[in-house]
């Protein structure tokens, strides 16, 4: 008997997400002791703490006949599939078959098993391709080192559509200039401008020629273990001290059509000054936030499925064309090494 | 609701009558290009509100209120 193999294309990798990389799924108190089942990169997966609030991550699948683990009951650091008992560990080991014990399922590890860490209100995945023992380090950039300089607040929203427009926008400093025009701080600069890519040892930035702190004005684009995206937005003088307001984003495909965005608002600042924009952020700060990414999300929710395959692109658009380029790239590499059958 | 949509994620509690005086007076101050602390507290003693804890404000009186405030 042979078996259908699917056919895979770059395209439908970048739709899923690449694997061998980190990503952030949810916000930290979204999981919880009881398990909960989370869609994100092309798979259903369950989330549960152990009582020392460490969080696990398995495919949400029985490995005896795949019914949702998510139904089980959690044991620590061990799930009791709801249906016949089998018990998965954390690692992906299949630990008991209550009603077949000593059957050769027991001490195999069928289930595949994600390492988690929490960074930043956030609970990162690593997207392994199979049960690894160590995962590479998740760097993220300095704005968001729990020791350093910046204070931040997360802000989680889920879009629909492909998580690859989001990536989009935020390359897309132009948008700034038109679409939130009648925003709190982003009313500055010029609306017509010159672009350049200008290449980093982790990546790349966008930025506008000539023209810097002035209002959205470049795009930073990093591959650190993760994949993220920064941004700087100047303040107006009622934003206090502490200069400009940065942004770090991230993005998950929850599905085809819905995407798991995250932003991660920052300011360098420290003393009373901190607290002060920490007041004012829970105060009102946030709300204003809140209006001008509703800005964005209204727009790319009612863009079509298809729309990028209709673009006239121009100058502006050139850090879209990079970025599409780049991932295609890496979409390219994971599917050859696939066929390689070493993924 | 079809997919996680929440406005308020950083904030506690609703906003008090007085985090938001306190909140309007801080904007105002900055506004006009007040940005170091002792410039603040001498606006804040002018227009209002006062501390929740002591008469005045003092240096030290707003950066405990203002931690705690931040957190809260
Ligand atoms: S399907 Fe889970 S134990 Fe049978
Ligand atoms: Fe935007």
């Amino acid at each position: 008997m042979t078996t259908q193999q699917p056919i895979l294309t770059a395209d439908a990798i970048l739709e899923r997400g690449l694997k061998n990389l980190w990503y952030p799924i949810c916000p930290s108190h979204m999981v919880g002791r009881e398990p909960v089942s989370l869609r994100r990169l092309g798979k259903k997966l369950v989330f549960w703490r152990d009582h020392d609030n460490q969080v696990h991550a398995l495919d949400d699948h029985c490995p005896h006949r795949g019914a949702p683990l998510s139904k089980g009951i959690v044991m620590g650091d061990r799930i009791a599939c709801g249906y016949h008992g089998v018990q998965v560990r954390c690692d992906g080991t299949v630990t008991r078959v209550p009603g077949s014990p000593g059957c050769k399922l027991e001490g195999s590890r069928p289930t595949q098993a994600y390492h988690i860490v929490e960074r930043n209100d956030a609970i990162w995945l690593y997207n392994a391709t199979g049960n690894i023992d160590t995962p590479p380090p998740l760097v993220l950039p300095d704005e968001l080192d729990a020791d350093g300089e910046f204070s931040s607040f997360l802000c989680y929203t889920e879009w629909k559509g492909d998580y690859r427009y989001v990536l989009d926008n935020v390359m897309d400093p132009m948008h700034g200039t038109y679409l939130h025009k009648q925003s709190h701080s982003m009313a500055e600069g010029d609306n017509t401008a010159a672009f350049r890519i200008r290449d980093t040892d982790r990546g790349f930035i966008f930025e506008k020629e000539g023209q810097r702190d002035v209002n959205f004005d470049w795009t930073e684009w990093a591959d650190t273990g993760t994949h993220w995206m920064r941004l700087e937005i100047p303040y107006p003088k009622t934003g206090g001290p502490g200069g400009n307001f940065v942004i770090v984003g991230s993005y998950t495909p929850i599905s085809p059509t819905l995407a798991a965005v995250f932003h991660w608002r920052c300011r360098k600042l420290d003393g009373w000054q901190r607290d002060t924009w920490r007041f004012l952020y829970r105060n009102r700060l946030e709300a204003r936030h809140w209006a001008v990414l509703e800005q964005d999300r209204v727009m790319l929710e009612d863009m079509e499925a298809d729309a990028n395959q209709n673009e006239h692109l121009y100058q502006h658009d050139m850090g879209i064309v990079r970025l599409r380029r780049h991932l295609k790239n890496l979409a390219k590499a994971e599917l050859e090494r696939m066929q390689q059958g070493k993924a | 609701m079809d997919r996680y949509l929440e406005p308020h994620q950083a904030r506690r509690h609703e906003p008090t009558q007085y985090e938001s005086l306190l909140g309007d007076a801080i904007e105002r101050a900055y506004a006009a290009g007040t940005h170091d602390l002792a410039g603040l507290v001498a606006y804040l003693n002018r227009t209002g509100p006062g501390p929740q804890d002591g008469e005045v404000w003092t240096e030290e009186i707003y950066k405990a209120q203002i931690a705690k405030l931040a957190e809260e």
